[in-house]
């Protein structure tokens, strides 16, 4: 078990070594100087030239874009291990600051709706398993395979304008708090529970094929009861799509946070890229990266100790 | 096992409703299809020509969608948008479906140290969702929709690779591969003729619910304007258009969006009666029906 956990942990900093360096050089390749992109350009900044020159070569240096690329690699890592990742260039505000307080925000918003998610997605699954065939399980598929099927931004901009511009029932405005949760929370439930609904009726369709069931049944068991140890058989899969949505949830709010205006980490990575304020999109992408990996790590450590067979 | 499984009772009924969805997603997609690719026969209106004094128009017998802030037709530039969504939605997913196979099969024929670096660099493109990567490679590459697709692909091919890199390390211990290989067969030889026909069917299932993912992550990012607005009308820009004036005239995005959800409803209508017909899996087995009924 220690061992396992050892090896997952190095593959996990391997992982994130390598994605590090993906973004790094993702940042090299941008054909944006970013030098221009901090003083502005010489043509909009009106200065004389021979002094734009200097400055920017002061600037360069204190970028250290004139060294080498490993250099620079190392000193950015550097920074990124101190939780500097340099500042807005629109707000000029720490990044690392900006980011720290639109986290609550995109919590309050995600674990509700995966909690939505895990009500809809088992209470259904089960039901279109217990009901395999027949008219019930086939109206569950249907409604899923419906709402996978529905752009995210759609329907959350559909129910805004149903319920804040028509029935004037919902709050248009741009704070987090609780009266303004439901909406947003309804829509990343809705769409996110149909590959849950799936997942839970295939696996509870091959548990019912297990001789525990029948024993279970020839034992005179109630229906819950025998439920209830199904349930229990098909944690894992259930675990890993959770995981899985989790990570959606966070990266895949971009859109329901920017519709819903809710002041949280996905609409602030949104109003940056059209602000082209780039050192926010990399601290997000950055940031987004390593919460998954450490996720996945986590996936896999509960499988090998709900599992010991799990070969990692 | 095969024949005593379509005796279980329920067998044909559940047979048939699995090619009950097949067949309405064929139906569907054939019609949008039809629809888009004979755009200039079925559109009412010019999908570019401006009327101002139509502008923002409801729902009308004239306007099935209503009309947009330039007083174009809404119907007539959805079916043509179609033309560029669909066409560019399918070249992005057949590149990446190409890419995935090779590598994926290269991975899983070969194995070694290419597997071990090719599943590496996997686990690394996991890690990155699709959202977050298109956000980043358009705020440093600008928003365009060739950098669009560009990252649709670099992030598409990792499904692909995993299923085809899976079937090909079961499908490697087959006596026809062995025999090809110990005929002397080239291994180029080897993965076209033995391995590719079987990994294709699952691919196949999988490419019909990629498409429909990758349709509705490119209309998000159209949504928020990352699209970029090419020349000819298109569903994500018509929507990114729309979204100015959407509280004002909400119908507005009505067209693109039902265009959008017929679309990747019908596909993933699709792929759920092929995987049912395919996926042994899926179907349960023969010593389970009995016991569901008690359960039912």
């Amino acid at each position: 078990m220690f061992t396992k956990i050892l090896k997952k942990t190095m593959e996990m900093v391997v992982t994130i070594f390598i994605a590090t360096i993906i973004i790094f050089v993702l940042i090299r390749l941008s054909p944006r100087d970013p030098v221009k992109i901090v003083m502005g350009n010489p043509e909009i900044a009106m200065t004389n030239t021979k002094e734009y020159d200097i400055r920017y070569e002061k600037m360069s240096e204190e970028l250290n874009l004139d060294k080498s690329i490993p250099f620079q690699y190392i000193s950015w890592i550097k920074r990124v291990l101190k939780f500097d990742f340099g500042k807005s260039i629109y707000t000029g505000r720490p990044v690392a600051d900006e980011i720290k307080e639109r986290i609550p925000a995109t919590l309050l918003l995600a674990i509700p709706s995966m909690i939505l998610q895990c009500i809809l997605g088992i209470s259904l699954g089960v039901i279109s398993a217990v009901r395999h065939e027949k008219f019930t399980d086939q109206v569950i598929r249907f409604i899923s395979v419906f709402f996978s099927s529905v752009p995210a931004f759609a329907l959350g901009l559909m129910l805004l304008y149903y319920f804040g511009v028509h029935l004037k029932y919902y709050e248009v405005s741009n704070v987090a708090n609780l009266s303004r949760l439901w909406l947003p929370v309804i829509v990343l439930g809705v769409i996110s529970s149909p590959s849950l609904i799936r997942v839970v009726r295939t696996n509870m369709l091959q548990e019912f094929g297990r001789d525990y069931i029948s024993f279970g049944i020839a034992r005179g068991l109630s229906k819950g009861d025998i439920l209830k140890n199904a349930i229990k058989n098909i944690a894992l899969p259930i675990i890993t799509i959770l995981a899985l949505s989790f990570v959606s949830l966070l990266s895949g709010a971009v859109v329901i946070e920017s519709i819903f205006t809710w002041p949280g980490m996905g609409r602030y990575a949104m109003e940056s890229i059209l602000l082209n304020d780039y050192p926010v999109t990399q601290a997000y992408a950055l940031f987004m990266t390593i919460m998954i990996v450490i996720i996945n790590f986590f996936v896999d450590i509960i499988y090998t100790y709900a599992n010991p067979k799990v070969k990692m | 096992m095969q024949i005593r499984k379509l005796k279980c009772e329920g067998g044909d009924k559940m047979q048939r409703n699995k090619s009950l969805s097949l067949i309405i997603g064929i139906i569907l997609i054939t019609s949008i299809i039809v629809l888009v690719a004979f755009a200039n026969v079925f559109a009412p209106y010019d999908p570019i020509e401006q009327v101002p004094e139509n502008r923002l128009m409801s729902f009308s017998s004239k306007h099935i969608f209503g009309t947009d802030q330039y007083g174009r037709d809404i119907f007539s530039r959805v079916l043509f948008g179609g033309r560029t969504t669909l066409t560019t939605s399918l070249s992005a997913l057949i590149l990446t479906v190409i890419l995935g196979l090779f590598l994926g099969m290269v991975s899983g024929y070969y194995g070694g140290l290419i597997d071990a670096l090719l599943m590496r660099i996997v686990d690394v493109m996991m890690a990155f969702p699709f959202m977050v990567l298109a956000l980043i490679v358009t705020s440093l590459f600008g928003i365009s929709f060739l950098n669009l697709l560009i990252t649709v692909v670099v992030i598409g091919w990792v499904p692909f690779a995993r299923l085809t890199r899976s079937i090909v390390i079961d499908a490697k211990e087959n006596t026809n591969v062995q025999a090809s290989e110990i005929l002397g067969a080239k291994s180029w030889r080897i993965m076209i003729e033995e391995l590719l026909p079987q990994v294709i069917s699952p691919v196949l299932v999988m490419a019909t619910f990629e498409l429909g993912k990758l349709m509705l992550s490119i209309s998000a990012l159209s949504f928020f304007g990352l699209g970029a607005k090419p020349p000819s009308p298109e569903w994500g820009s018509m929507l990114s258009d729309g979204k100015t004036f959407f509280f004002q005239a909400p119908y507005i995005i009505v067209g693109p969006t039902l265009a959008i959800i017929l679309s990747v409803l019908s596909l993933n209508l699709i792929g759920e009666g092929l995987r049912d017909l395919m996926d042994p899996y899926e179907i349960p087995k023969l010593e389970d029906c009995p016991k569901r009924r008690l359960l039912g």
